[in-house]
């Protein structure tokens, strides 16, 4: 027999699916700013924030909702040499693949792209840019000054990353979004918003504005965290649902099951 | 599918490590409030008046040196329930009318005083009548309390002042104190003296009958002693008089 939980734990599985993005207050202030930024005349625009705070998918709602409007490109995984780098900025820029056997020359790319300015708009959305090394990071830059390719780029918050966003963008960003975690309100909001869309109303109303925030405060409003609890409380659920039901209380999670959970994901300890 | 029982047995260890704070700070509320409870009763609350009560300070604080003395004012205490307005003060004219013994007894220390009747403004108080040799005896009568500051005196200032009232007042109190202070102090010819002079004011005190008796016998008048005793046992029918009748006569 199938457990109502195993439904509720599927929506927690942490993806970057455009179709589970849920419009939280924070994060239509981010994307608002986002879009405005891009409208103006900026060479770069640096998204950050720390690990799990909605970077990569509102990158990608970005380009979901422009890509009819605008030339707009993700780069989701970061090329792991500038030789891939370049292949990809090649096919982006040309619209053509790199002949076999043939390297960018990265001059002839930068004229390229001056000749591009005025023609072309050309956004293009680098995740995970602190994977990036600062050489790469600099012909970015000297391409981004031909003003026809306009980068945004998402950087994890660290304290090494804010060196690279330093050395390599402090003079030369124009604009920068920062994502920060979720409050709890906003966190309530997720989850419900999440389980709603998908018909989980029971299972929404069962958790509570307590057990809310007993899980905002293991997660500390991190919204990758909140999937990861959220994942493996509907985990605990579904094998009591399954095995032991007297133990669990379908009109309410019972608290001694989000403490299991946050035991097990190293949020509290013995 | 996890295995529950590791995870279940994880959270109850968890529970306890999330209750201890709880169970400790119980606990010491709990001691906390046994010792406050067990101080409450062993503290002796009496000695902390002084900060409230000034009377019994001064009092406490102050050395008294002689032992009838102290005696004495173990009387006053007594005689402080009475009604203040019921005593009256002594007056040379009461005095000189013999009407001593009618009147209420007045609390003995070192100086009675006597006032002038004209004085009114003095009634109702006790005003020490003249500079005692003893460094200062202050007693003031207030409507509840009896109000004592003795600092320091000595025995034989202290006697010579009572013999003084005594021949101011004709107070067998006073009279009675002195024979037996100076029987207790193995001074028999001044107890016999005293307890003579006690005898003549009030026939009918047996404790100076018998400290007069006693006398007698310490300066060696034996048969006079025996002679003076059964004469008054056989008065007053007193067992106390039978007692010693019977022991000086062993």
């Amino acid at each position: 027999m199938k457990s109502r939980y195993e439904a509720a734990k599927n929506v927690f599985v942490d993806s970057i699916d455009i179709d589970d993005y849920i419009e939280l207050s924070s994060s239509v202030a981010a994307y608002k700013q986002l879009e405005h930024s891009m409208q103006k005349p900026l060479k770069m625009i640096l998204l950050f924030g720390r690990p799990g705070t909605g970077k990569s998918i509102l990158l990608n709602r970005l380009q979901e909702k422009l890509k009819h409007q605008k030339e707009i490109y993700y780069f989701d995984t970061p090329a792991s040499n500038d030789k891939e780098f370049f292949h990809k900025l090649f096919k982006v820029l040309t619209k053509q693949d790199l002949p076999h056997n043939t390297e960018v020359n990265f001059s002839a790319l930068v004229n390229f792209c001056k000749n591009l300015r005025g023609k072309r708009e050309i956004l293009i959305l680098l995740d995970e840019a602190q994977m990036y090394g600062s050489e790469m990071m600099e012909k970015i830059r000297l391409i981004s000054d031909t003003r026809a390719v306009k980068f945004v780029v998402s950087l994890h918050k660290t304290d090494d990353e804010d060196l690279i966003a330093k050395e390599h963008f402090q003079s030369r960003i124009w604009e920068i979004i920062e994502l920060k975690n979720a409050t709890n309100a906003d966190q309530t909001a997720y989850v419900h918003k999440k389980l709603l869309k998908k018909n989980l109303f029971e299972i929404a109303n069962s958790i509570k504005e307590k057990d809310m925030k007993l899980i905002h405060a293991f997660t500390k409003g991190n919204f990758r965290e909140c999937n990861k609890i959220m994942f493996t409380i509907f985990e605990i659920c579904e094998y009591y649902d399954k095995n032991e039901p007297s133990k669990i209380n379908y009109e309410h999670i019972p608290q001694r099951i989000i403490e299991m959970a946050g035991l097990k994901l190293g949020y509290i300890h013995v | 599918m996890y295995d529950m029982k590791p995870l279940e047995e994880e959270w109850k260890l968890y529970q306890k490590k999330k209750k201890r704070p709880w169970f400790i700070a119980l606990g010491i509320g709990v001691l906390l409030t046994s010792i406050l409870v067990w101080q409450y009763k062993h503290i002796n609350f009496s000695k902390f008046t002084h900060f409230f009560e000034k009377d019994k300070t001064m009092v406490a604080s102050k050395e008294v040196k002689d032992v009838m003395l102290s005696s004495q004012i173990d009387r006053l205490q007594i005689y402080k329930k009475e009604p203040v307005l019921e005593t009256k003060p002594v007056t040379k004219d009461m005095v000189a009318k013999g009407s001593i013994d009618s009147m209420p007894i007045l609390p003995v220390v070192n100086d009675i005083p006597i006032i002038d009747e004209k004085r009114s403004d003095n009634i109702g108080k006790i005003v020490v009548s003249e500079k005692p040799k003893v460094k200062k005896v202050n007693i003031e009568v207030s409507r509840k309390k009896m109000h004592l500051d003795i600092i320091k005196t000595s025995t034989v200032s202290a006697y010579k002042d009572v013999e003084k009232r005594f021949y101011q007042s004709y107070d067998t109190d006073d009279s009675l104190f002195l024979a037996k202070s100076y029987y207790r102090k193995g001074e028999y010819k001044k107890a016999e003296f005293w307890s003579l002079q006690t005898n003549k004011i009030n026939s009918n005190i047996e404790d100076s009958w018998l400290i007069f008796v006693k006398s007698k016998m310490k300066l060696g008048h034996k048969n006079e002693a025996i002679r003076i005793l059964t004469s008054y046992a056989q008065k007053s029918n007193s067992s106390a008089a039978w007692n010693l009748l019977l022991q000086l006569k062993k």
